[in-house]
């Protein structure tokens, strides 16, 4: 695995399903404080 | 005003995931990218996610929350009454879809049924499958299944739909996540994930990449059809847009990445150097072809045995199949809405609208050269619609929009000017730039016959198609505007 894979798959991953799961867990925060 | 609401945040955010999550993020994401580099797609493609997808599914959320009314009625709100036939035009195109759409179901409905049939399993000619079964009239059949299985749960107004989706969700979910734990686990998985995260510099300058990562993120979000905005309607007056809407464009490209996963380990593991190639330029280069040929092809070759490979290829079929169920739901539910609009009480409103998609889907469950077109045509289309919601909020105040609609009431965050830029200047420019680089594209695949409206696949029948629905709903905008915002939505 070269470094532009590594890059390529960590800045996809985790924009994207970090992403998700960040705005999940305010979401999941927001809700439980209303 | 509507009197039905989405009991929660989660049963509304995973009724929009059910939209945005499509046969397209399973069948059409892993061969584009593929076609388009690999990683070097992946880049453009996030890259579009946050100057596409989020500030339309944003607006969307924002302008039914704001409007409580379908797309004719929001455009006339919106825009101002002259504008209604916008609205009219983007109800139509999403409607167009939903007629060939079903035919889709019900293609993923028959390979469910022949996969834990034994048919799938034990045929040594997928090719010939495919051919007999789609020239024949079983996709006919399976469309009317499909459109009766869709009907039945719209029937049940907003409550049918959430609990639809609280359960097919959820259960996709699981049947993705459990093809994914097998799929890498095969020999030879990595060097397929390689592929998919390896970009390639040349390709990532090109001009293409990018279009298609663009035209990828049109197409599969659900962003700009006016079904966000349809569901949005019925969202609780405290409800947040713009977490909503965030949560709705990351987690359909989440599943898309996760498809991609499952597709490439599969074809490295199962078919090492050829599978690439059948996927950039043979069997698997098309939709259908990746979906109903090639990959069933694949299975067979899956380690374990007759049983493992069927229940693979089983759960894929059924994630297919309820991928494809959840997004057509919401296309009824457009149609429908746009009727009750127009004060047609709800229940007579949904058989015509069932009436209208079996009888003109049957021309597409017929013909794939009927499919082909309407695919194309409504496609492109999609993009017009994504331009008319950005011009509706640009004509409302794009500034007013942002603090009223999308900063109103229930919002979690505050959006700040940033947004303004991105609906009314970057979205319009990514709107023009796509639909002329289609049509473009169009004329160089059929040098001869691009100007014919008779061709499946060409400029003119697009212009021709387009152009008499919007003359049609041009000339019936007075009609159309006394009949949606005059009338009261009858449950």
């Amino acid at each position: 695995m070269t470094l532009s894979t590594l890059f390529t798959a960590v800045v996809s991953l985790g924009i994207v399903w970090g992403g998700f799961i960040v705005f999940m867990i305010i979401a999941i925060k927001r809700e439980r404080a209303k | 005003m509507t009197r039905d609401f989405f009991t929660s945040r989660w049963g509304m955010i995973i009724s929009v995931i059910g939209i945005a999550v499509g046969t397209g993020n399973i069948w059409r994401f892993s061969r584009i990218v593929a076609q388009n580099g690999g990683g070097s797609f992946l880049i453009p493609w996030v890259v579009f996610l946050l100057i596409w997808s989020v500030p339309l599914i944003m607006a969307e959320f924002a302008i039914g929350k704001l409007t409580r009314k379908g797309t004719i009625g929001s455009m006339a709100t919106l825009a101002g009454n002259r504008y209604a036939w916008m609205g009219a035009f983007i109800g139509f195109v999403t409607t167009a879809i939903m007629f060939y759409y079903s035919v889709v179901a019900g293609w993923c409905m028959y390979y469910l049924s022949a996969s834990m049939g034994g048919t799938l399993s034990s045929t040594s000619d997928h090719m010939a499958l495919w051919e007999s079964f789609s020239g024949g009239y079983g996709p006919l059949g399976f469309h009317i299944a499909a459109m009766v299985i869709g009907a039945l749960i719209i029937l049940r107004g907003v409550r049918g739909i959430e609990r639809t989706n609280r359960i097919l969700i959820p259960i996709l979910l699981v049947i993705l996540v459990t093809l994914a734990i097998r799929a890498v686990t095969l020999d030879g998985a990595w060097e397929g994930i390689a592929y998919l995260f390896t970009p390639d510099m040349d390709r990532l300058m090109d001009y293409r990449v990018w279009l298609q990562a663009l035209t990828q993120n049109a197409w599969d979000t659900g962003a700009g059809w006016g079904l966000i905005l349809t569901y949005a309607i019925y969202a609780r007056q405290k409800e947040d847009v713009s977490l909503n809407a965030a949560l709705t464009a990351f987690g359909n490209n989440s599943v898309s990445l996760l498809a991609g996963i499952i597709i490439f380990s599969t074809i490295f593991a199962l078919s090492p150097g050829e599978g690439v190639k059948e996927l950039i330029s043979g069997t698997g280069s098309t939709n259908t072809g990746l979906a109903f040929i090639f990959l069933p092809q694949l299975f067979q070759k899956m380690p374990g045995g007759v049983v493992v490979q069927t229940i693979f290829s089983s759960l894929f079929f059924l994630g297919l199949t309820v991928a494809a169920l959840t997004s057509l739901i919401s296309m009824i539910e457009l149609a429908t809405r746009l009727f009750t609009d127009m004060g047609l009480h709800r229940r007579k409103a949904l058989w015509l609208v069932f009436g209208m998609g079996v009888l003109l889907g049957v021309p597409s469950a017929l013909s794939l050269q009927f499919f082909y077109n309407q695919d194309w045509v409504w496609g492109v289309a999609l993009m017009i619609s994504g331009g008319f919601i950005a011009f509706g909020v640009i004509k409302y105040g794009t500034d007013k929009f942002r603090r009223t609609a999308i900063n109103g009431e229930g919002s979690d965050f505050q959006i700040g000017r940033w947004y303004n830029v991105l609906i009314s200047v970057l979205v319009p420019v990514q709107v023009v730039v796509l639909i002329v680089w289609w049509l473009w594209a169009s004329t160089t695949w059929d040098p001869d016959g691009w100007w014919d409206p008779f061709r499946p696949e060409s400029l003119g029948t697009c212009l021709l198609q387009w152009g008499i629905v919007i003359l049609v709903f041009v000339g019936a905008n007075s009609w159309l505007v006394r009949r949606t915002m005059s009338s009261r939505e009858v449950s």
